[in-house]
């Protein structure tokens, strides 16, 4: 106890060692843990079902059209369930939307249809209830739910009798048969359906209900299939047998496989899935968390260097005095110890911070990033190493102290012992390597931020300024497909368009950049696709007439829709630039005609290309628009559909307008998500910008790190330089002398580091290639910038210590008598 | 050349209280003087010669350095004219331990205004006339104390001061280097180096010309 009292007396003595090397602690450990632990959760940890490394994706492919990863329709996926022989389960699943009535406010929750067998292969329990029977799966037999944790606490208040009870969904009576643990999630966003890239988690589970419709149309693609090898059963053994079904089905169903389109089907273990999008940019993180790392622990080192070096005197005195050397062993253990501990501490608070906040930046586009919790065992490690290195360099003096030379410390008393010199030579090569770091990190930061803001400055093809959007599910039950569905979505634009504020408003079935698509195969009048071997297939959006107006993206040819297509009028569509340029090469595009159903059969009915607009980005701001066509809503009608407001003033202020609006149309319909499209926009580069921001924040905690360093080396230099200075100072050395010698020492060391840190830099930016937008591995500019900034940042750094030398006082420094 | 009136030095105890180390010094110092101030430990010698090298500030009083008032003169100021009039050599000798006596020698000339022909020059003059070309690429620790100490002077007089200021240059001598330095500062003296040193030793203040005896701050005499 009364040594590390003394320690700690020891430490407040020197604040500026204390401070700098608990401030690295803390900063090392705070940020690698956090890192970590999000990488330990997205990446390291299992997935949250039962024997997660069984589960596999089956996604269907049509190579000749480069379509992979689709999903499966409902005729294939009995005949999986049917004839396959490798999996315990197998399972389809989609996403739905679910309109839930009967609260204060009707409200859209995320929901997701499932195949019964789902919930036993994933091997996860309710917490209350049991999971969907074979006989509920079909139509009319589909009215029971399963609930999320989430939501059982969010609308009815955990009630422990919900079990049993009827809730409205859709016009509807369902039983609520189950509720899911709250870390439950499935599916997993980024699985690759259609809508679930951007898919918040699901709340409420329903058994699949086929339509007749979908199980009579092998093509009418939109399932996932997930499944659960046997014990014993590779992935690869379970392709084959998948392999063999689809020649099957080739010959079986000649018309639905055409030898042309290459059909096939691949396995994916479901944790490839995951997490493979994040794989480069978790990597990539996690170099970046070793080299602050590094660089934190070079500035330890550096520091307890320069202690052990002030500290050698002051144990040749105390053995000379009589002190064993396990005294002197524990007095700095203490030191050791407790600075670590402080460190340490600062750190978990740091790291928790730091989760915090990645989890509020990730939340809607990272899946499992709720799951990411401060990993304790990290947080071990990152103590235990700084506590390593805390002993071993505090170490050394003490062994050092306990050899002959005592006597030779002492007489060498306040001045450069020879033994200083290659201690130094180790100090100068620590700073030189912690700039280089820095550098490499500095480089790897700007050329992301500069990728992010050119993305951020990239035309989208439409103005996404002062549009505000929600989204619009018509329940099938209320309205049947056409004209009602029509009606009202022309109705509420005509009221939208009315209420004060509101610029224009209209309506479509998929919004830019909003995560979900649709496409559509179509033939072209006059070509045939048999002997062209050519199917066109491109992306389908169905719109209101003021839709181009609200996204503000130009007519280049032709007319945008009116009032006047109706149902009943000739049928038209509007291409974009992309698909005129694909499909209609050096002619003009208007008044061609395309078809949905077959040409070769009688009375086709032709649809007239009536406009030509803009491309729009729509799978990201970094990817070129692609070919997509627009029908007038009255001709090709939808339920689900995205209002559109172009606002004169702040959009959000529309928000409770349009809400009441749209409950005096139907009080049983959600305007649900409701977002601006600047935030829709913004949505989109979320995962990048995580990125952008932990890679900024490293870097930002590497140049800390690293002046940090540079001061620690330059203060205590000037400490064992006083002599020298306050020798050359008495000769004649003015302040100017004195702040060119300690800055210029310092000075040469970052150049070095940055010599280094630049030729590194060159070669490891390559590796950020696939992450860039815009900008070169090589991009001068960024690399000049992010050198001048290391380089004032150390000057400055270094200043601080050569103010101090220049006050260094001869008579002092020269001592009166020695 | 020096003249001083009431200087006083002192260093606060407590908020009232004070410690005089120097009390009313009045002193005057004649061009190509040769002045060894002496008295027991403590007495403020090594104090007074600090104000006298200009390196101290803390006092009040008068103080002339020929018709300049330095009492006056900002810390800047200070630091131009020392620089311009005055060298030093101090008992631990203080050479710089990572550079050769070359390197320590052209040390004063980098501070002042010489071309680099001129430094090259000064200091092959005083390696020649101290008799150390020789030794000119040793580092200090290879020397002996004498040598050093040479040196030392050598450092302290080629920027051409006019005064030469000496805390008890042979403290850590021999008594034969001793002599051999006390020699070489009546050599410097007669050629016109006005000199004040700190000495303990009544044989080398008898090679000056006249003693200070300082005792507890006061001069006695
Ligand atoms: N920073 C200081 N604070 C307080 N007192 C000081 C300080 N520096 C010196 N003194 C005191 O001033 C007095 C004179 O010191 P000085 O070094 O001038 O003596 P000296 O005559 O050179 O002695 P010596 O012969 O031992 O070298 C001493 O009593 C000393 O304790
Ligand atoms: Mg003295």
């Amino acid at each position: 106890m009364n040594d590390f009292r003394f320690a700690l007396r020891q430490l407040v003595k020197s604040p500026g060692f204390t401070a700098v090397a608990i401030l690295t602690l803390a900063l090392g450990i705070g940020a690698c843990t956090a890192v970590l632990s999000l990488v330990n959760a997205l990446l390291i940890r299992p997935l949250p079902y039962r024997a997660p490394q069984e589960l596999v994706l089956l996604w269907q492919k049509f190579s000749a059209q480069g379509l992979d990863q689709i999903p499966v329709s409902a005729p294939e996926y009995l005949d999986y369930e049917k004839q396959t022989t490798s999996f315990e389960h197998i399972a389809a699943f989609d996403y739905t939307d679910l309109n839930l009535t009967g609260g204060d406010l009707p409200e859209r929750i995320q929901s997701a249809v499932v195949a019964p067998s789902l919930f036993p292969l994933l091997g996860v329990a309710p917490i209350q209830g049991r999971f969907f029977t074979n006989d509920e799966f079909g139509e009319g037999r589909d009215n029971v739910v399963i609930l999320s944790a989430r939501l059982w606490q969010r609308r009815f208040n955990s009630d422990p009798n919900l079990i049993g009870k009827q809730i409205a969904l859709n016009g509807s009576n369902f039983t609520v048969i189950g509720i899911m643990p709250a870390k439950f999630q499935f599916p997993l966003p980024l699985f690759g359906i259609q809508g679930g890239t951007f898919a918040g988690p699901v709340d409420i589970w329903k058994p699949i209900a086929f339509t007749k419709n979908e199980l009579e149309s092998r093509g009418s693609r939109s399932y996932g299939v997930i499944g659960r090898l046997k014990k014993g059963i590779s992935s690869a053994q379970a392709q084959v047998e998948i392999d063999t079904i689809h020649a099957n089905w080739l010959k079986q169903f000649p018309d639905n496989y055409n030898a042309d389109v290459r059909f096939g089907g691949t396995l994916y273990p479901l944790h490839e899935q995951v997490v493979g999008g994040m794989q480069t940019a978790l990597l990539i993180l996690l170099a970046a968390v070793g080299v602050v790392l590094l660089i934190a622990c070079a500035n330890l080192t550096t520091m307890l260097l320069a202690r052990a070096g002030a500290c050698e005197r002051e144990f040749a005195i105390r053995v000379a005095l009589g002190a064993t050397r396990t005294q002197i062993l524990r007095q700095i253990l203490c030191e050791s110890v407790l600075l670590a501990v402080i460190g340490g501490a600062a750190g978990s608070l740091l790291a928790v911070w730091g989760l915090d906040l990645l989890r509020a930046i990730g939340v809607q586009t990272v899946p499992r990033i709720a799951e990411a919790n401060l990993d304790v065992r990290v947080l071990v490690v990152m103590l235990a190493v700084s506590i390593g290195t805390g002993i071993l360099f505090g170490i050394i003096p003490a062994l050092a102290s306990g050899n002959p030379e005592v006597t030779e410390a002492l007489k060498e008393g306040g001045r450069t012992s020879t033994a200083g010199v290659p201690r130094n030579r180790v100090r100068n090569a620590l700073v030189i390597a912690e700039v280089a770091m820095a550098l490499v990190l500095l480089v790897s930061a700007g050329l992301l931020m500069k990728s992010f803001a050119r993305l951020q400055n990239v035309d989208p093809g439409f103005n996404s300024r002062n549009v505000l959007t929600t989204e619009i599910a018509l329940p099938v039950a209320k309205y049947p497909r056409g004209k009602p569905v029509a009606d009202l979505f022309a109705e509420a634009t005509r009221r939208i368009n009315a209420l004060p504020g509101v610029e224009t408003a209209a309506f479509t079935s998929i919004l830019p950049l909003s995560g979900t698509n649709s496409d559509s195969s179509f033939a072209i009048e006059g070509r045939n696709p048999m002997a062209e071997k050519v199917y066109p297939d491109e992306e389908i959006r169905v719109i209101t007439p003021e839709y181009f107006q609200v996204l503000k993206t130009s007519l280049l040819r032709g007319r945008a829709f009116t009032d006047a297509d109706t149902a009943d009028s000739p049928k038209v569509v509007i291409i974009n630039e992309a698909m005129a340029k694909k499909w209609f090469p050096n002619t003009d595009p208007i008044g061609k005609r395309i078809t949905f159903s077959d040409p070769r059969k009688p009375d086709v009915e032709w649809v007239t290309i009536v406009g030509v607009v803009a491309t729009m980005r729509h799978r990201g701001l970094e990817e070129e628009g692609k070919p997509e066509y627009y029908l007038p809503h009255t001709q090709r009608s939808n339920r689900a559909m995205v209002l559109a407001v172009r606002s004169k003033q702040d959009p959000r202020s529309l928000t409770s307008a349009i809400r009441d609006e749209i409950r005096r149309m139907d009080p049983d319909l959600p305007a649900a998500n409701v977002r601006t499209l600047e935030q829709v926009t913004s949505d989109s580069i979320a995962p990048r910008r995580l990125s952008v921001v932990l890679i900024g924040v490293f870097a930002a905690v590497a140049l800390v790190l690293a002046a940090v360093g540079i001061y620690g080396v330059m203060s205590f230099l000037v400490v064992q330089r006083t002599h020298e200075i306050g020798v050359r100072m008495a000769l004649g050395a003015q302040r100017s002398d004195v702040l060119r010698l300690v800055m210029g020492h310092a000075l040469r060391l970052v150049l070095i580091g940055a010599a280094i840190g630049l030729a590194i830099a060159l070669v490891s930016s390559r590796a950020l290639q696939a992450m860039l937008y815009n900008v070169g591995a090589f991009d001068i500019s960024t690399f000049v910038l992010v050198t001048l900034a290391l380089g004032s940042v150390a000057l400055l750094a270094s200043y601080i210590p050569a103010v101090r030398a220049t006050r260094a006082d001869p008579m002092i420094a020269l001592g009166h008598n020695g | 050349m020096i003249k001083l009136k009431n200087l006083e030095r002192f260093y606060p105890l407590t908020k009232e209280k004070f410690f005089y180390v120097l009390r009313d010094i009045n002193l005057e110092i004649q061009e190509g003087d040769f002045v060894s101030i002496m008295g027991p430990s403590g007495a403020g010698k090594s104090t007074l010669l600090h104000i006298l090298g200009m390196h101290d500030h803390g006092w009040t009083g008068e103080y002339f350095f020929e018709e300049t008032a330095v009492h006056n003169l900002k810390p800047k100021e200070r630091a131009t004219l020392r620089n311009e009039q005055i060298g030093f050599v101090f008992q631990q000798y203080h050479l710089l331990d990572d550079l050769t006596v070359y390197e320590n020698l052209d040390i004063p000339l980098s501070y002042r205004h010489y071309s680099k022909s001129e430094r090259t020059a000064l200091v092959a003059d005083m390696l020649d006339r101290f008799q150390i070309v020789g030794k000119k690429d040793l580092y200090p620790r290879q020397l002996s104390g004498g040598q050093q100490q040479l040196v030392g002077v050598a450092r302290a007089i080629i920027a051409e001061p006019n005064l030469l200021l000496a805390d008890e240059p042979t403290g850590n001598l021999h008594s034969s280097q001793g002599e051999e330095i006390m020699g070489l500062f009546r050599k410097l003296n007669d050629e016109g180096m006005t000199i004040i040193q700190v000495t303990h030793s009544e044989k080398n203040a008898s090679y000056g010309k006249r003693i200070i005896q300082l005792r507890d701050g006061w001069i006695v005499n």
